[in-house]
């Protein structure tokens, strides 16, 4: 046979440049607001502690990145957002939303480090760095597994727009071909 | 190799919108059209398309190797100087090809002949690998074509299993531009695909690319790129403002940079250079080269960069007799001996071969009632039968 056995589509005709979520896997972590709330509900001292660290560090690191406060709160709600230590290639201010919580990397998700946890404005829900949600249980829970992932870094974009110019030149329906 | 007028599925435009092919028809105008098909045989498809195609990859290989050891060859070929090391990287580095299309002009009996290679940025994905596919085996079904054909066309096993083995660790951005869905339906497309290899996927415009501080393409997430599918051929690219970016971004392109070599029509003088009277092949010359007389006022003259037949004229006796209106070939152009797409009853057929990493995986038809296949060249479908 010179024909695909089968041709099984996933995600298209459902509609433009969104990614339908795929049923992922979940797997087993726990969700905390502070270190106080990690051992209160029976988490060890030092690993409370160690993952909250790590969620710090790498808040800096892959927070979301804005380069106005005003930006930034529209996001994440008034008097949340805080001055990233980065700056803008001008020099200018970077605002990123503060950490509101922590999710448990070691022990649970194998090996995982922690990683900082933001609320969007009006939502009692947490989303990792990379816009991830994972519910609003505090404690052990079960989140998606792409959610565990380390985030990325994010600087700041400077500029927008630089591919593309071509594109617009008339008399082309589709440039491929 | 027949030209056989059917009956087209009584429902096949709702059948289409099911499967998200949207631009089914273009601007009130046909494009996929299954009230007819080509019949091939077996050998037909082997032996005439199938393995020619191969051999012209490995030839084309050669190519690259030659441009790379030869800065003469990457100036003819158009590809600006400040991306040379680039090119040449991407090729020592084995980045990896995911897929191509070879077009060919093919009668059925005589050796097909290479009209040119898209290599970078070819189209009619979808269609080919889908609703060609769905509409086989519901023609079968319903008894509008004999039972036991078969297709070539394991396009869609193919690219699923290419993106799994494409080696990438993280996500996956593909791009296009805005204000074309055709286009966005290929992205799309893909993008299911890559998801079925594992990949985690997230689309994005190519306009909408940012760079940022670190001199990392980003996407409206602020997430850096670090894979990129991109719809979007390698010469804009190179010459759009962020162009320059693109070395030090740590992206790793879809398809490779060293596609430039080969997505370019450079490469069909190049090939006739090299492999002169190889029977898949038409003599091709760049534009002034002295030795093109041998085409002796015969010959088609096409940009480098042309596509969808824009700015190509054809030439008899020295006279140009067909002129298709653009708006490229400041970059130069090549000419190509004139060879006329087979004619069934006013049509001329062009075949789309398929590669994906490389290998040969299915062929489109796109037919057009001129001898350029242009953008209004409807798409029909194919079968392999006895």
């Amino acid at each position: 046979m010179k024909r695909s056995k089968s041709v099984k589509l996933v995600a298209m005709g459902t509609g433009l440049l969104l990614v339908a979520a795929c049923e992922e896997a979940k797997v087993d972590t726990a969700l905390f607001e502070s270190v106080k709330q990690c051992t209160g509900l029976g988490f060890s001292e030092q690993e409370c502690a160690a993952n909250y660290q790590q969620a710090q560090q790498t808040h800096v690191a892959a927070a979301p990145k804005y380069t106005s406060q005003a930006d930034c709160e529209a996001d994440f709600g008034a008097e949340k957002c805080e001055i990233a230590p980065q700056r803008t290639t001008t020099g200018g201010s970077v605002f990123m939303p503060l950490m509101a919580g922590y999710l448990m990397g070691s022990m649970l998700s194998g090996g995982g480090r922690g990683q900082p946890l933001y609320r969007g404005a009006g939502s009692t829900n947490f989303r990792t760095a990379d816009n991830k949600a994972v519910g609003n249980t505090i404690g052990r829970t079960q989140v998606a597994q792409s959610a565990t992932k380390t985030p990325a870094a994010k600087t700041r974009t400077t500029s927008r727009g630089g591919f593309g110019k071509n594109a617009r030149s008339p008399m082309r329906r589709s440039f491929g071909g | 190799m027949d030209r056989i007028p059917v009956e087209p599925r009584v429902d096949w435009r709702e059948t289409a919108e099911a499967h998200g092919f949207r631009f089914h028809t273009i601007d009130d105008e046909r494009y996929w059209d299954e009230s007819l098909y080509y019949r091939f045989t077996l050998d037909q498809i082997e032996n005439d398309l199938e393995d020619p195609t191969a051999e012209i990859e490995q030839l084309c290989f050669q190519v690259v190797e030659r441009a790379l050891s030869d800065e003469s060859v990457l100036k003819r070929l158009g590809i600006p100087e400040a991306f040379w090391d680039y090119v040449a990287d991407s090729w020592r580095n084995q980045e990896r090809n995911l897929y191509g299309r070879m077009d060919f002009a093919y009668d059925g009996t005589a050796p097909a002949k290479l009209f040119e290679y898209n290599a970078d940025t070819p189209t009619s994905l979808y269609e080919s690998g889908v609703f060609q596919w769905v509409w086989l085996e519901q023609a079968i079904e319903r008894g509008l074509i004999p039972e036991g054909s078969d297709q070539f066309n394991s396009l869609h096993e193919a690219l699923t299993q290419a993106w799994a083995n494409m080696g990438i660790d993280g996500t996956l951005h593909l791009a296009c531009c805005k204000d074309t869905e055709e286009d966005e339906g290929t992205v799309e497309y893909m993008a299911d695909c890559a998801r079925q290899g594992g990949l985690e996927t997230r689309l994005i415009y190519i306009e909408d690319i940012g760079i940022n501080t670190d001199g990392r393409f980003t996407d409206l997430q602020e997430n850096t790129i670090d894979h990129l599918f991109k719809l979007y051929p390698w010469e804009w690219l190179m010459a759009d403002d962020f162009g320059r970016h693109i070395p030090k971004s740590g992206v790793r392109f879809v398809e490779p940079g060293w596609k430039a070599i080969l997505s370019n029509k450079g490469l069909l003088p190049l090939l006739w250079e090299m492999f002169e009277g190889h029977p898949n092949l038409l003599p091709a010359y760049f534009d002034g080269d002295p030795a093109a007389a041998a085409l002796d006022g015969d010959f088609v003259r096409k940009p480098l960069f042309s596509r969808e037949g824009a700015n190509v004229e054809f030439f008899q006796d020295g006279e140009r007799t067909i002129s298709v209106e653009g708006d490229y070939g400041a970059e130069g152009h090549i000419v190509q001996a004139l060879h006329p797409l087979p004619d069934f009853g006013g049509n001329y057929p062009m075949i789309g071969s398929w590669l994906v990493a490389s290998q040969p995986c299915g062929i489109c038809i796109r037919e057009d009632a001129s001898l350029v296949t242009g953008d209004n060249a409807r798409f029909v479908p194919h079968i392999i039968s006895e």
